[in-house]
């Protein structure tokens, strides 16, 4: 549980997580995380539920306070001020569990609010931008409808399309399949495979260990609040260090 | 004088009674939206001013709130005349419930549709008048009516402070009249005539938000 991190200060790290903890109440959430995630890097974090994956990936954006440590998000301290925090969420996309899309906007007017409230873009050309992207997840028809006309992974894609809009330098995936069906995941990782070959850099909770193996540069194990073992897929997959890890993975790949 | 004599002059008051209840409006549905979001909104000092503020008003009885606004501010070297004494007590007192009902509908909306804007990177005043009080405000639609027809009501009681309304003309017709029976009668049906519309607009808005809600559309 000790993450030995050596001081080594890694200028390629868009997100440096350094000594984090995080405390609800008594509850000791995160117990001394430490990660740096590379310009271009995927790393995936799987665990079991609980085991804080979540709390860690809504600390980089500041939707949950930490209580300890210090995150760098593209060079920017993340301290909850709110006009830091603005700043940082405007360089760092989520994608959430839930979709989270606004229900009483359009697909378009979803894509497009960000950029003409936070970027002041006009409206015209944040349309271009907005179309550009819902074609990319292979939705461009859907424009118009609204959240709910739509399947949950046409929805989950759209919430893709709406976060790519602000040309994140990093995308944060809270567990993006996990409120779907089966048969519309394989849409929504598609599109997130796409985005990784074409280099995002990806920090992503997921239970998807196929797209795991396939995509991520490193996969991290959380376990009760801490970074368990971090290895390359072959490794993890193929040989995990600890006892831990592979009675996750005998229970996830049966 | 005839049934349809007691009802006109009764009428003749319905204009200080629409006055009243638009006039209330105007101070209740800004403090119930300003309080509403105060309290969902605020944390600390601030959310317990508002609250105190919310109480008062929710809490008192129309009445006296009424009579000491009337008689005793002018003692104070505060006088406000009738109308607006009016407006105000009922305004806020309404205010007050409706305030209520803007909390529990911002309250009632999913989190994350909150954390969705502030992590595209709204303020959180963006984030408040773009995305959760518009889809809030479909919410209080029906609370909204309800307490629209409690305030109609209510202002049967502004005739105790001189106010010539409905109510106070009903008053004069049994006292003419010697027959309060059918002044009073009089006076039941024309409120259920101004108020029974407002039930069934209520119903129709609420069924359209409904098939709104399914839809998606607004």
């Amino acid at each position: 549980m000790t993450q030995e991190h050596d001081a080594k200060s890694d200028d390629d790290a868009i997100v440096q997580i350094r000594n984090l903890h995080k405390w609800y109440g008594p509850f000791h959430a995160l117990k001394n995380i430490s990660l740096d995630v590379r310009r271009g890097e995927k790393i995936v974090i799987c665990g079991p539920s609980g085991s804080g994956k979540s709390t860690l990936i809504r600390c980089v954006n500041g939707l949950e306070r930490y209580s300890e440590g210090r995150i760098l998000a593209n060079g920017h301290l993340v301290d909850h001020r709110s006009d830091h925090l603005r700043l940082i969420c405007q360089e760092v996309g989520m994608v959430f569990q839930h979709f989270n899309l606004f229900p009483h906007l359009t697909v378009m007017e979803n894509c497009t609010l960000a950029l003409t409230r936070v970027r002041k873009i006009p409206k015209a050309e944040a349309i271009e931008v907005a179309q550009h992207f819902l074609e990319r997840v292979r939705i461009p028809e859907h424009g118009n409808k609204y959240p709910s006309q739509l399947s949950g992974g046409q929805q989950q894609r759209v919430a893709i399309a709406r976060s790519l809009c602000m040309r994140p330098k990093v995308m944060l995936f809270d567990e993006p399949t996990s409120a779907l069906d089966p048969e519309m995941i394989k849409e929504v990782l598609e599109v997130m495979t796409g985005l990784a070959r074409e280099g995002m850099t990806m920090l992503c909770v997921t239970h998807e260990m196929g797209f795991a193996r396939e995509v991520a540069d490193r996969i991290v194990f959380m376990d009760a609040g801490a970074i368990v073992e971090e290895a390359p897929p072959e490794e993890f997959f193929g040989a995990a260090k600890h006892e831990r890890s592979r009675k996750f993975l005998s229970q996830l790949l049966h | 004088m005839s049934f349809l004599d007691v009802l006109s002059v009764i009428w003749s008051g319905f204009g200080v009674t629409a006055e009243v209840t638009l006039l209330s409006l105007a101070y209740g549905v800004p403090f119930a939206l300003i309080f509403g979001i105060l309290q969902f909104t605020t944390q600390g000092w601030c959310r317990h001013a508002a609250t105190i503020v919310i109480e008062f008003w929710r809490s008192s009885p129309v009445i006296i709130l009424l009579f000491v606004f009337y008689y005793a501010l002018p003692l104070a070297g505060l006088t406000l005349q009738a109308m607006s004494v009016a407006a105000l007590v009922l305004g806020l007192n309404i205010g007050g419930y409706g305030s209520q009902a803007v909390r529990a509908a911002l309250q009632s909306l999913d989190r994350g549709q909150y954390e969705a804007g502030m992590a595209m990177g709204l303020t959180r005043i963006q984030t408040l008048m773009l995305i959760e009080l518009p889809q809030a405000l479909k919410a209080m639609v029906p609370t909204f009516v309800n307490l629209l027809i409690q305030l109609v009501k209510g202002t049967a009681l502004v005739s105790l402070i001189t106010l010539a309304d409905m109510t106070y003309k009903a008053k004069s017709v049994a006292q003419m009249t010697f027959d309060p029976a059918s002044a009073y009668m009089g006076l039941l049906l024309s409120y259920f005539i101004i108020c029974y519309p407002l039930t069934i607009l209520g119903r129709s808005l609420e069924r359209r938000l409904a098939v709104a809600k399914e839809g998606g559309h607004v």
